[in-house]
């Protein structure tokens, strides 16, 4: 096994473009835990640790956020960038394993190993970000939605690296929340939920909503959104969205649930998010 | 074809050097290198904790971080704590309150509860139990190492 440590970009997507099987070292939250358990043995771990500009979280002027690929969940958490439809992206960082993991893992990690119990992919779908990808020829984005394509896989191709993660303004004055159901504090989801949420004198105006822990990738239902948008978010409107939602997933059975207490709970989780981006965009508007 | 990679760590104030390969992660090397066998390997998959260390002011796995990615890094263990023979406000709170139990995952509770006083110096309960929800104790003895936090917070840092 080799070892690199670019200090650039280009020096990074020069190596990747020329070892055969060599992974990117971001935290190695993940990686790492594979090559210990065997799972896993790259011809060569390339360290993004010193590769300038890929660590970072900047907020431009249409309100936009982009945060960079190395950016560890720790300092998402702890970020006044993210608010109103973006605030469920720190939500869910800031419920990602543990403090030392949080310390260690980083987004660009998270999102390229795509665990769909994982709590980014559920949050940025919900928030409609858009993954930056870069490689030794072009540079390339993609919608959240469409970079997660199966368990564990993605829209990244050999040689890649997603570089950023660009979270949009979104509607004014909407609420967001993200909420995850675990058996022990700091789990992988058994489901999760994000809502986002705007409102208009108590007349829900624009819903976007995903579901995690219940299918390979997280689920987003356009019919699921309608139902919620022109109610009152009364408790049957919520209830029949959980029912189409649950309809579009396919959970597996594991230890963290099986698949049809998965479906059970899935209304439940999204009731108390909604409950949460409701009361925050009641406080917004 | 395999990379050796030489790294200079330093651990509790001392500049150390070793020859790592690029798989070999910081708990190895801090055990069975350079023999800071306080350090204690549990699941060695980032779930347990025992391998909790301070890296650069910051708690992480010992077991999840690749050493060659250390070079140059300063990093605190257990055996850093104490101030010759007097114990860490944490140490000496966890001896008092009889928070050990068999003791194994102790190395790793006291960094992470040594941090966590750090970043947050008068901790909720709340926050105590979220902060330490990354150590398991298999002992289930979190009661008292709860407290004794909560004791280390009261008389200040260090």
């Amino acid at each position: 096994m080799k070892f690199y440590q670019p200090t650039t970009l280009k020096q990074a997507l020069k190596v990747l473009a020329n070892e055969d099987d060599a992974r990117c070292l971001a935290g190695g939250a993940t990686l790492v835990a594979m090559m210990n358990a065997n799972l896993l043995a790259p011809s060569a771990l390339v360290s993004l640790s010193a590769v300038k500009g890929l660590a970072g979280i900047t907020r431009r002027k249409n309100g936009s956020v982009t945060i960079g690929a190395m950016t560890r969940h720790q300092a998402v958490a702890d970020t006044a960038a993210l608010d109103g439809g973006q605030r469920l992206v720190r939500e869910a960082a800031a419920l990602i394993g543990h403090p030392a993991i949080r310390n260690m893992g980083t987004i660009g990690g998270s999102i390229s190993h795509a665990d769909p119990a994982a709590d980014y992919p559920t949050a940025l779908v919900t928030a409609n970000a858009t993954v930056t990808i870069e490689n030794s020829r072009a540079k390339r984005e993609i919608d959240a939605q469409n970079f997660f394509t199966g368990y564990l896989e993605t829209a990244l191709e050999p040689g890649d690296i997603v570089v950023a993660v660009s979270i949009p303004a979104g509607v004014a004055g909407a609420g967001s929340a993200y909420e995850k159901f675990a058996r022990v504090q700091g789990d992988f989801a058994t489901v999760s939920a994000g809502v986002v949420l705007a409102l208009e004198k108590g007349v829900c105006r624009h819903a976007r909503i995903a579901v995690g822990g219940c299918a390979a990738t997280p689920i987003r239902v356009a019919a699921a959104e309608a139902k919620l948008v022109g109610s009152r978010l009364q408790d049957s409107a919520v209830a029949a969205a959980g029912v189409l939602l649950a309809a579009a997933c396919d959970p597996i059975d594991d230890f963290r649930g099986s698949s049809e207490y998965r479906l059970m709970i899935l209304p439940t989780i999204l009731a108390r998010a909604v409950s949460k981006a409701r009361v925050r965009a009641e406080t917004v508007s | 074809m395999t990379t050796t990679v030489p790294i200079t760590l330093t651990i509790n104030g001392a500049l150390h050097q070793a020859f790592v390969q690029p798989w070999h992660t910081l708990l190895h090397v801090l055990r069975d290198v350079l023999h800071f066998t306080g350090t204690k390997r549990g699941c060695n998959q980032g779930i347990c904790g025992a391998c909790s260390v301070i890296v650069d002011g910051e708690v992480v796995r010992g077991c999840l971080s690749i050493a060659a990615n250390c070079q140059g890094r300063t990093i605190t263990t257990i055996e850093g704590l104490a101030n010759g023979n007097t114990l860490s406000n944490v140490q000496q709170a966890f001896l008092e309150l009889g928070a050990v139990q068999c003791g194994y995952c102790m190395p790793g509770m006291i960094i992470a509860a040594t941090a966590l006083l750090k970043r947050t110096p008068k901790p909720t309960e709340e926050e105590i139990r979220e902060g330490l929800s990354g150590n398991l104790c298999r002992c289930s003895g979190y009661v008292k190492v709860v407290r004794a936090v909560q004791v280390a917070s009261e008389r200040g840092t260090s």
